[in-house]
């Protein structure tokens, strides 16, 4: 009789596990999101107010926003963020970039696309963008896990 | 005994319950994933070369002084592919040309549509239905100031279970007048794919 209810409890044991792979092998990801807007004051001195935003608490405890910094090429705005890997294991990620203009509309609404990314264990590394045109004045920098 | 049929005919449901979840679907995709499907060129490879030209031309500092005052006018070369494989390389250039286009640096020519567009001119000047005045007259289209060209290439390696490719885009715009490169850049890629002890 005893033998019979290990059986049973193995088989309970094994169908949760069956349950819990059929699930991970369709999960989906939520991520890290950043935002910067950056402004002039009167002098014309350019300053980019930032904000991070962590969906995913598992995403943050494996990836740390160091740093955000943007810069201008000509009329263009360039953005620069520092990412620093918590896990001693190398670990992908995928980040994306949108931009939006003065007004926070977005520009080309939906057509970034996601771009891989490799951080080896505990390694810093910097993500770079360019706005897709001069109207670009904030931006969002979303990150990932793989899809 | 017969619990412990019962048992199995239990793991067997629940296993079939939530492997169904991942019974075949149809639905949209997102067009900017970056899901890797194999070693093949993908449309995630395609979007982040484009990207990468595309961001790094642009910010490149003889470039924006450049075109601070001026959109010169660039026509596009023909990818030389390199690779092994089949690729619409015409759809790499014509991303690039259009986030160009877009960021408002540059100002293009587009070589194929001319047949077209003779047509169009030979249908405004003979034909007799287009008021003279208002017909376009040959002769008049701007020349290219720039070329922009690139080589595609990759180099693929097997060994065992791990086929790894690399890829690489080179792209450069060269002044016609003076032959010389303004600008150049490259992007790789590297795709390694390692076949599972299981299944294909």
């Amino acid at each position: 009789m005893k033998q019979e209810r290990n059986f049973v409890v193995g088989c309970i044991a094994a169908a949760a596990a069956i349950a819990a792979l059929g699930l991970v092998g369709c999960s989906t990801t939520a991520g890290v999101e950043t935002t910067g807007k950056t402004t002039w004051d009167e002098q014309g001195a350019r300053s980019l107010e930032k904000k991070v935003i962590f969906n995913n608490s598992g995403l943050a405890g494996d990836i740390q926003i160091v740093d955000v910094k943007s810069a201008m090429a000509g009329d263009i705005l360039r953005v620069q963020a520092t990412l620093r890997s918590k896990d001693k294991d190398t670990l992908p990620f995928q980040y994306r970039f949108e931009w939006y203009d003065a007004g926070g509309f977005e520009i080309n609404s939906g057509s970034g696309s996601w771009k891989p990314l490799m951080l080896n264990g505990r390694e810093t590394k910097t993500i770079q963008a360019v706005a897709p045109d001069p109207r670009a004045k904030e931006f969002k920098l979303k990150i990932r896990e793989p899809d | 005994m017969k619990n412990g049929i019962k048992a199995l005919l239990a793991v067997a449901a629940i296993g079939a319950l939530s492997l169904s979840g991942c019974a075949s679907t149809m639905q949209y995709g997102d067009a900017g994933s970056a899901k890797p499907i194999s070693t093949e060129f993908g449309s995630s490879d395609l979007q982040q070369i484009a990207e990468s030209m595309v961001d790094s031309m642009i910010v490149f500092p003889p470039i924006v002084e450049m075109t601070s005052s001026r959109r010169p006018v660039v026509s596009v070369d023909k990818v030389k592919n390199k690779t092994m494989q089949h690729i619409d390389t015409e759809s790499i250039t014509d991303s690039i040309r259009a986030k160009l286009l877009r960021s408002g640096k540059f100002r293009f020519i587009d070589r194929t549509t001319d047949a077209q567009t003779i047509e169009e001119l030979k249908i405004q000047q003979d034909s007799g239905l287009v008021d003279k005045k208002s017909a376009v007259q040959f002769g008049q289209q701007l020349g290219a100031e720039f070329l922009l060209t690139s080589n595609f290439s990759e180099i693929r390696q097997k060994a065992g279970s791990t086929t790894d490719v690399y890829y690489k885009f080179t792209m450069s715009l060269k002044n016609l007048k003076t032959g010389i490169l303004e600008w150049s850049d490259e992007k790789e890629i590297r795709k390694v794919f390692t076949r599972g002890t299981f299944g294909g």
